[in-house]
């Protein structure tokens, strides 16, 4: 079954002297959040960004399927701390997405956790929809 | 231009079925300890919750909108107002499991000096130059945009 998710986005004048808001999404989480293209492109001063979105989208999206992806091999994580920083380069586009990862799953040791990170930074719905980004990484350790 | 880093942190819990996660701005803190669930992630009724697929939304019309109003002032028309929704679809492939499947932008704006055909090039340069329409292109999610343009004042 097909799962729709929607945000409205206003903007008023140009783009640097200008400014918008994404007014607001379906479940109503969030929002309003102002946006502007300095805060996008220098210091944030609290206010998101496209790529910051994009970086809690694809951290979301890969905590679920490291943790469907350890449950099925019989190992439930307890925990998945996941950082994601995403690099965008004004005139090329998003460069790079690296993936950070620390969980604390009994019973698994680091190379078997490894492999399931790697495959769950390339399964993850978000990540199929990023693969046009030149550079992915992930770092996975296990909580000492 | 030097490159534009941001970060975001998530905290999950359990099993995919069962657990839940937070989810936190890192760079901006705009928004903090945001939860979601596998349940909420795809029933029709998200229950306030966010999600993967939403976040998709905020940001695809986000960069949208921003590249909209950089190619209007750089044509000489910078918008007076735009209202931009935007749509992200999931969906089960057979075969591939659950992708990204579409995008659907639905756009209205006021701008001033600016006829029906010039408006509907300058948004097609505009998707051309939005960095993450490119990589949705790029991975084969449909994108559609309908548009409305008001006369401004």
């Amino acid at each position: 079954m097909a799962t729709d998710r929607n945000a409205k986005v206003t903007w008023a004048g140009s783009l640097l002297e200008g400014s918008g808001t994404i007014e607001g999404v379906g479940s109503g989480a969030f929002g309003p959040l102002d946006v502007t293209w300095s805060s996008r492109a220098e210091a944030p001063d609290g206010r998101t960004s496209p790529e910051e979105l994009i970086a809690a989208a694809w951290a979301s999206c890969f905590s679920m399927a490291l943790s469907h992806a350890l449950a099925g091999a019989g190992t439930p994580p307890e925990r998945l701390e996941t950082s994601v920083t995403v690099t965008f380069q004004p005139g090329e586009g998003i460069i790079k997405g690296a993936i950070e990862v620390v969980g604390t799953v009994p019973g698994l040791d680091h190379d078997g956790f490894v492999a399931q990170a790697e495959s769950a930074k390339t399964n993850c719905p978000v990540s199929m929809a990023l693969t046009g980004v030149p550079e992915v990484t992930v770092d996975a350790t296990l909580a000492a | 231009m030097p490159r534009i880093v941001r970060d975001a942190d998530v905290s999950w819990e359990g099993n995919l079925a069962r657990g839940t996660g937070a989810l936190t701005a890192a760079t901006s803190h705009a928004f903090e300890s945001l939860a979601y669930s596998l349940a909420t992630r795809i029933a029709a009724a998200p229950e306030g919750k966010t999600s993967p697929e939403e976040l998709l939304a905020a940001a695809h019309g986000g960069c949208f909108t921003m590249s909209l109003a950089g190619e209007l002032t750089g044509a000489g028309t910078p918008p007076g107002r735009l209202d931009v929704h935007c749509r992200i679809t999931m969906d089960e492939v057979e075969g591939r499991g659950h992708l990204i499947v579409h995008s659907a932008l639905g756009v209205r704006a006021r701008v001033t000096g600016i006829d029906d055909a010039q408006f509907e090039a300058v948004v097609e340069k505009a998707h051309q130059g939005c960095s993450f329409s490119s990589l949705l292109r790029d991975a084969g999610v449909g994108i559609d945009i309908t548009t409305t343009l008001e006369g401004g004042d």
